[in-house]
């Protein structure tokens, strides 16, 4: 596939840089220290962080915007905590999301059901480390993947 | 020093900092006619190009090629040389700076130091070495590595020791005590037990049965309780084994000593007497040697073994022990004192007591001392059912424990003071209780009871009484208080006198009691010649005491056989601790108790098994620790370094001392320090063994380093199989504060890696991960090219994310991306940071003090125009200082600040150097050769191994040697003054040195010899050590024949060689400079301004070269108004002729004496300009591109084309919206291999021009690596935020340029493939700038060929050495600077201008150049004029003569390099002071015999 630049719009950067948090987005050496310490991009390799820097610096708003992997990001501040230029990838991901929203790419409704699934996925955590917990104060050896389906039930 | 100064300048500089580039400007100032302070913080200058192992691109190795000049700044006697020195302060202004300097203490006088290293060897502290990075030992008294300049140490004292050593004065040998405890704690546990034996030569013993002084004086013992001193001793004694000891060589001193009796005291007289080279003969009366260590101590105390063991040891050092001969009986005393030349009297006190107690003849009553005497002789002895042993001491313990072990069932001990009074060590006492042994006390034998056998004692109740002489209460016998005991066996152990009367023979006087008496502080006798010492001195008393009267009594009789006066020994009287210093310390350190040995339990004791266990090591470090001496960092204290150097240089009463000097201007050299990458906790640095840092991997690859140059990772010493390296750590970081480049660590990376390559003994792959590689320097794209193709070296572009240990192997996984976003785990077995540089604290804070500015990351700020200036005027600066750089730039900044000092003190050049005087050439034509022989110890070096007398033995027998000497170390300053002394005295005409190598110490002993008169070239070297004791360690007796043959050869020799006549030849004080460009003109003015003559050539009709094109520097100067002014200030100079539209037809002659041939006006004048120097700055051109529709499309521009336009304010131009520009066209490819080095900073520079006008315009950059070295990164950071985007391409896959049809308009469409992406990106371009290469001048070639200088194969000039000497070719007097040597900055070009200027400078000062002795000569009968020397000679220093038909030296240019003479096919071409007699002599001499 070929990108054409002259279709793009090479004010995007401009315009993430001018967001909270996207300040830094040009600073961006393309090291692929973020996609390296990405604990998302570990279990997904199609999340790719130095790649979304790129599509934004090139100007493809329309392709990142409405782009799934957006959401991807579970905000852990790791590649934010290394970054050697401080691009705060973390923070542009905000950026980004609103921008999405601002823009009627995804809807605020969407944003709600990936609120709820953050919240929900914090107490599935909470729930299966309480089993783990528990289960290592009776002495039992459990598997932590066999705990999903009980602490589905439990929630 | 001030004598006079010129216009009130001083006409001295300070140097700070004595690293590579330190000691260029230091030579290039002194000898440009100033004098230099070189003032360096740590004991050596070298900085940290000596700890480097090789160096990029060539892989030399990096200490061989800076060792002489480490020499030649050291010797120059226009260098002050102040290491270990810091500044306090630098006051005043330009031209008259006041300096406060601070000496460190040394606690080493340098004046006395020979640098032989003794000391360092006998230091007990081991610290960590700074040099090797902490990954090896060093000393506490060190140098910092083997070739350190100065050769002197230093002792790291932190504080004062915090015991008074107390041990070391109660013990009477004064053992250094807190030395080998210290090693103990250090786990060093065979060196401890070398320092032991150094003082005491029945170590084992001692750890044993020494009642040991040294522990009941014990400092700690204040606190809470006395380290186990002696218990350490032994365990040092269990861990090494005394037959592994070497025996020293020593030289046979001729003389014999006797000494009677083989007991301790003879043993120590006979030990120390024959480390003097005395022959001892010990005459023992019984039939083993040991004396009471055999016959009276138990087996279970003292195993016999080890008394064996080491009385052995001391007949290896040629002691010889005639046992069974009892002196008086079998042989006089008179006999002996007519055979010896001293007799030493040591025969013990073994005769027993006697109780004087009625029935004291009945058998069952029997001595102490025989009785013991007998069990250990091995006689058969038995014991009763009840044995009573009487007496309170040792030997009444040793008799009681003994007949236990014999079978006795009931012993009790009879003592007749209370257990206060028992003489008898506790542990003895206590030991004998717990094997049930009965003690009673205030109780005599009054009467022995018996019919024909003993079969009861009568004994008598005592009480105590008034003091007696012993200052002990009397016992007083309570009347009536008898009682009876039955008995089978008593023991009598009450004490033992010595059996003195064979010595009235020689009327030796005896005390009343029968003990011999001496001179307490001798141990002589009332006899000359005659001295005594031991138990039969002092009646019975300990081992160590009997030792230290035969080392009291060693040392008189040495000193009386050399005729010298006998030397009372010191009374040292160990200190307690104050109650203010217990408690200090207590606070300090708490309380800890006593580690105790173990013992094997009472129930298991069997027979004559040895009691106590000893320590194990661990025990033995804990118990080590308690020492207070060992509590101070560094330097304890011991004093073992004062006992050990010969040239009593040790001093630790040393303070700092401060001094002033005054100097005209100062240059910043001080370095850089390189980053420490612990904070970056993913990187596991500190956290993980084997992830090192660059430059800890250079000591592990180096073959000085800690590991010999065996490879290894640090967890378990194994070859690493696959090592990662990871740049940019501490570089381009900007979450660290550091957001620069480091220049240097891309091109270092690969050379560790082709280096690590090279050393493996296993196959071994390396990966660097790199973000950009930089390798832009002079043939590094060749280096990095060599190491993928040819060395395998895998390149990945990536920052690596963590790196983590696997398991417990020590192997390491790196966690990083690659470019298309696949995340990677990959093993390696260790890890390499590639840390950048930052400057030192210390550097930045006397920086801030004197005012200097530096930049936020505390390096020295800097003007483009003006790149060795600081902000503050007669303050230079250079090296990585300024800017991250590697060592070829180093040194070109220093030559450069050192040339910009030179104009700037001109007036007062040579106002404080000092010439060297000779005195008047002595003729020695027509002598018969007179040689003197000088060789050299080297304190161990070599006369550790060669046997230095036999071989001066040797030479003296050689025919004209008319003196031979040795030298503990021929190189000192003593023993120069000694040989010139013995020159004038012996009339010598010839002098051989036999020592180390020529490389570094022939200048030295030339100059010493002509000092004295001679020739400097009438002087001969063997090097009997690098070819000799070094590389035959093992061999002593063959490296001493191969030294008489190396001696041999070189005074076969010395008996041809002759005096030799170096042309003097005047200098032309005029310089040529060829160039009218920017560095041309640099150059020409900076010698302008000293006052030279200049000729400045320039091909063109104006001055200017390619600067004319460029208009503005990244940080925004004006280029076109500082080269106006440049122009100008060039044209109105009256020293500088300047010649435009001019053509080098023709050049001759030589250093100092050149004349070029010039063509003007195209060739309507031709004219000869006469000079001393020439300064290459042709520069180089813009490459021409035919790639990318250059030329066939006007929007695809160069550059330059570019940066014109924008001045132009060309509006197709600067109001374009999108602008590509492609980097690297025409270079880093086949045709020209290279980095241009400037064009990612020219396009960065244009592309933030544009968007200073155009904000919104669109930048692409496509580029193979950007390569924004040092601080020029913080314009690539500005060239992102401003919105500029960077695309990398590869090689394989360059972008696409096109035109392509779109309506009416013809789009110029570039394509190129982003890989982050992973697609195609088409960019429709307005304009194309390319950033073109940097080529050549055309007219290089013959500019080489007339000025006999090389070009690489790009054509740029080739320099005589691509890291020491970057502006200097082979051929002397020829320069270059610019871009004529290779692409680079402006900033680059004129600082390399000012180190050319200032280069040539240390030329133009002279008033004559001495040239080269040692050149070929031509025997014109045997010359066939083949030129086949012609051809091959590298400096065209031989032609053939056309008219006669031979061919002719010219001895100005020869180098004495010896090619020809090895080419000639008829021998007609020969080399002075290598002639093929002088030769062949040295082979027949090897060969044959004299």
């Amino acid at each position: 596939m070929t990108v054409t630049l002259s279709e793009l719009d090479t004010r995007f950067k401009y315009d993430v840089a001018n967001e909270p948090g996207g300040e830094n987005i040009k600073l961006c050496f393309a090291c692929g220290l973020c996609t390296a310490s990405c604990p998302v991009a570990d279990i997904d390799q199609k999340f790719n962080p130095r790649r979304i820097i790129r599509m934004v610096l090139l100007g493809m708003r329309k392709e990142v915007l409405s782009s799934d992997t957006i959401w991807f990001c579970i905000q852990c501040y790791n590649c934010q905590g290394h970054c050697p230029q401080n691009v705060d990838f973390a923070d542009i991901m905000k950026a980004l999301r609103s921008m999405a929203v601002r823009e009627g790419y995804v809807a605020p409704s969407f944003v709600e059901k990936i609120k709820e699934i953050d919240v929900f996925c914090q107490k599935l955590r909470h729930e299966m480390v309480s089993a783990i917990v528990d289960s290592r104060s009776r002495g039992v050896e459990v598997e932590p993947s066999g705990l999903a389906k009980e602490a589905l039930q439990r929630l | 020093m001030e004598k006079q100064s010129g216009n009130g300048k001083i006409g001295a500089v300070l140097v700070v900092g004595g690293g590579v580039g330190g000691i260029q400007a230091a030579l290039d100032l002194a000898e440009s006619g100033y004098y230099v302070y070189l003032v360096e913080k740590s004991p050596s200058i070298g900085g940290v190009m000596a700890q480097l192992d090789k160096t990029f691109p060539t892989n030399d190795c990096s200490m061989c090629i800076l060792s002489p000049k480490l020499v030649e700044v050291a010797s120059h006697q226009n260098v002050s040389l102040r290491t270990y020195t810091e500044i306090e302060s630098i006051n005043g202004e330009a031209g008259n700076f006041n300096v406060k300097l601070r000496k460190k203490a040394t606690y080493v006088d340098w004046e006395k130091c020979t640098g032989c290293g003794v000391c360092s060897e006998w230091c007990p502290v081991v610290m960590k070495s700074e040099f090797n990075m902490g990954l090896g030992p060093r000393r506490a008294i060190y140098t910092p590595f083997p070739q350190a300049v100065p050769k002197k140490f230093v002792i790291d004292k932190e504080e004062e020791r915090l015991c008074h050593a107390a041990c070391r004065d109660a013990c009477p040998l004064h053992m250094n005590v807190p030395g080998y405890i210290k090693l103990i704690a250090e786990g060093q546990n065979e060196e401890a037990y070398k320092l032991i034996s150094a003082t005491n030569p029945l170590p084992a013993i001692c750890g044993r049965i020494c009642y040991a002084p040294c522990q009941e004086a014990c400092n700690r013992g204040q606190l809470d309780e006395p380290l186990a001193i002696r218990d350490l001793k032994r365990f040092a004694t269990d861990d090494f084994d005394i037959e592994k000891l070497e025996v020293p060589a020593v030289e046979p001193s001729g003389k014999k000593v006797a000494i009677v009796g083989a007991g301790p005291a003879g043993l120590v007289a006979a030990h120390d007497l024959a480390l003097k080279g005395h022959k001892a003969v010990i005459f023992e009366a019984l039939p083993k040697p040991g004396g009471m260590l055999q016959v009276g101590i138990p087996e279970y105390r003292l195993p016999k073994e080890l008394v064996r063991k080491e009385i052995e040891y001391i007949t290896k050092l040629g002691v010889e022990i005639k046992t069974g001969v009892e002196i008086g009986k079998h042989i006089s005393l008179g006999e002996l004192r007519g055979e010896f030349n001293a007799i030493f009297i040591g025969i013990g006190a073994h005769q027993g007591m006697e109780l004087r107690v009625p029935g004291e003849d009945l058998p069952g009553v029997v001595q102490g001392v025989e009785f013991l005497r007998n069990v250990n002789l091995g006689k058969r002895v038995r014991v009763g059912r009840k044995v009573a042993v009487i007496g309170g001491g040792n030997t009444a313990l040793d008799c009681a424990r003994t007949a236990k072990r014999l079978g006795a069932e009931e012993v009790a001990i009879l003592y007749r003071r209370t257990r206060a009074e028992m003489p008898a060590s506790v542990e003895e006492i206590d030991a004998a209780e717990a094997e049930g042994i009965k003690i009673e006390f205030l109780v005599a034998p009054s009467r022995f009871i018996g019919n024909k056998r003993l079969s009861k004692v009568e004994l008598i109740r005592m009480k105590l009484g008034a003091p007696d002489a012993s200052g002990r209460p009397r016992p007083v016998p309570v009347e009536g208080s008898e009682f009876q005991l039955s008995i089978n066996t008593v023991i009598a152990a009450l004490g033992q006198a010595a059996k003195t009367d064979f010595v009235k023979e020689l009327g030796i006087s005896l005390s009343k009691r029968g003990i011999i008496e001496v001179d307490p502080g001798t141990g002589a006798t009332n006899i000359e010649g005659v001295f005594a010492g031991g138990d039969a001195v002092t009646g019975p008393a300990f081992v160590v005491d009997a030792m230290a009267a035969g080392r009291r009594a060693a040392r008189s009789i040495d000193a009386f056989l050399s005729g010298m006066p006998l030397p009372a020994e010191e009374k040292s009287e160990p200190q307690k601790l104050t109650s203010e210093e217990i408690q200090r310390l207590k606070n300090r350190f708490g309380e800890s108790s006593q580690h105790k040995m173990a013992e094997v339990p009472v129930e298991q004791r069997e027979g004559f098994g040895e009691v106590t266990l000893g320590y194990s090591k661990q025990e033995a470090c804990k118990e080590a620790e308690r020492c207070l001496a060992g509590q101070v960092t560094g330097c304890i204290q011991c004093l073992e370094c004062v006992d050990r150097c010969e040239a009593k240089a040790i001093d630790h009463s040393m303070k700092d001392t401060f001094e002033e000097v005054k100097v005209g201007a100062v240059v910043f050299a001080g370095g850089y320090e390189c980053y420490n990458p612990s904070e970056l906790y993913e990187l596991g640095y500190g956290r993980l063994p084997n992830v090192v840092t660059s430059i800890e991997f250079e000591r592990i690859l180096s073959a000085s380093g800690p590991f010999q140059g065996v490879l290894q990772r640090l967890s378990d010493g194994v070859p690493p199989q696959k090592i990662a390296f990871i740049q940019c750590v501490g570089s381009r970081d900007a979450k660290h504060n550091r957001p620069y480049c480091s220049s240097v660590c891309c091109t270092y990376a690969i050379k560790e890696a082709m280096i690590a390559k090279e050393h493996s003994t296993v196959p071994l792959d390396v990966t660097i991960f790199f973000m950009d590689l930089r390798t832009y320097g002079k043939d590094f794209d060749r280096y990095y090219e060599r190491a993928k193709e040819e060395s395998g070296i895998q390149f990945v572009r990536s920052k690596v994310y963590s790196v983590e240990a696997v398991d417990s192997t020590g192997d390491l996984v790196v966690k990083f991306t690659t470019e298309d976003g696949a995340i990677k785990n990959e093993k390696f077995s260790m890890v390499v940071l590639s840390v950048g540089f930052q400057s030192s604290p210390e550097l930045v804070k006397l920086a801030k003090e004197v005012g200097i500015q530096l930049n936020p990351y505390g390096f020295c700020q800097t003007k483009p125009f003006s790149p060795v200036e600081t902000s503050k005027p007669g303050i230079f600066v250079c090296g990585a200082f300024s800017a991250p750089k590697d060592i070829p730039e180093t040194v070109m900044q220093a030559s450069g600040a050192a040339g910009e000092i030179s104009a700037f003190l001109a007036s007062a050049r040579k106002t404080l150097t000092k010439e060297r005087v000779y005195p008047p050439e002595k003729d020695v034509a027509g002598e018969e050769p007179r040689i003197g022989v000088f060789i050299c110890h080297c304190g161990i070096n070599i006369g550790g191994y060669v046997n230095v007398p036999d071989a001066t033995e040797f030479a003296r027998t050689l025919p004209n040697v008319a003196y031979a000497e040795r030298n503990l170390f021929t190189c000192s300053q003593d023993t120069q003054e000694r040989i010139k002394k013995v020159i004038e005295e012996y009339k010598l005409n010839r002098v051989v040195v036999a020592s180390c190598t020529p490389r570094t110490h022939e200048p030295l002993f030339r100059e010493t010899i002509r000092k004295a008169g001679l020739n400097p070239y009438l002087f001969e070297m063997a090097n009997i050590r690098d070819q000799c004791s070094w590389v035959h360690m093992r061999e002593p007796d063959k490296a001493t024949e191969k030294a008489k043959d190396l001696i041999k050869m070189a005074v076969a020799k010395a008996r041809l060689i002759e005096p030799l006549k170096p042309l003097s030849l005047p200098v032309n004080r005029a310089a040529l400079v060829i160039g009218g460009g920017v560095a041309g003109m640099t150059g020409a003015l900076t010698l302008a301004e000293q006052g030279f003559e200049v000729h400045l050539i320039e091909k063109s009709n104006v001055l200017g070269g390619i600067a004319r094109r460029i208009h503005y520097s990244l940080d925004g100067e004006d280029v076109q108004q500082f080269l106006g002014k440049l122009i100008k200030k060039v044209q109105e100079h009256p020293k500088i002729r300047v010649y435009t539209d001019t053509w080098i037809v023709d050049v001759r002659g030589y250093v100092g004496n050149f004349t070029t041939e010039i063509m003007r006006y195209r060739g309507r004048v031709i004219e000869k300009i006469d000079h001393g120097v020439a300064i290459i700055a042709t520069g180089a051109e813009e490459y021409k591109p035919d790639e990318y529709l250059y030329g066939r499309d006007p929007r695809v521009l160069t550059q330059l084309e570019l940066e014109e336009e924008i001045v132009k304010k060309n509006p197709d131009i600067v109001n374009c919206d999108n602008l590509v520009m492609i980097q690297c066209v025409g270079c880093r490819n086949d045709e020209r291999p290279y980095c241009s080095r400037v064009c990612c900073n020219e396009a960065i520079k244009n592309a933030l021009k544009l968007k200073e006008m155009k904000p919104d315009m669109n930048i692409y950059v496509l580029y193979r690596d950007i390569r924004t070295y040092g601080f020029y990164e913080e314009y690539y950071e500005e060239a992102r935020r401003k919105g500029i985007i960077f695309l990398h391409y590869d090689l394989e896959d360059k972008p696409k340029v096109r035109q392509e049809r779109k309506g009416s308009q013809l789009l110029l469409r570039v394509q190129v493939k982003d890989k982050v992406l992973g697609d195609e990106i088409a960019i429709d371009a307005d304009i194309i700038a390319l950033s073109v290469a940097m080529a050549s001048s055309p007219d290089v070639r013959e500019l080489a060929m007339l000025y006999k200088v090389p070009v690489n194969e790009d054509g740029f000039f080739l320099e005589a050495h691509v890291k020491l000497r970057p502006v200097d070719f082979a051929t002397d007097g020829v320069f270059v600077c610019g871009l004529a040597h290779a692409p680079k900055s402006l900033e680059e070009s004129i600082a390399q201008a000012k180190a050319a200027a200032s280069r040539a400078t240390t030329i133009l000062v002279k008033d004559a150049i001495i040239g080269e002795g040692i050149v070929a000569f031509v025997d014109e009968a045997l010359c066939s004029g083949c030129g086949v020397c012609e051809v091959l000679c590298p400096y065209g220093a031989i032609a053939v003569n056309r008219d006669k038909g031979v061919s002719a030296v010219n001895e100005a240019l020869c180098k004495g390099c010896g090619t020809c003479c090895a080419a000639c096919p008829s021998g007609a071409v020969q080399q002075r002071g290598f002639t093929r007699k002088q030769i062949s002599v040295m082979l027949d001499a090897a060969l044959t015999g004299v």
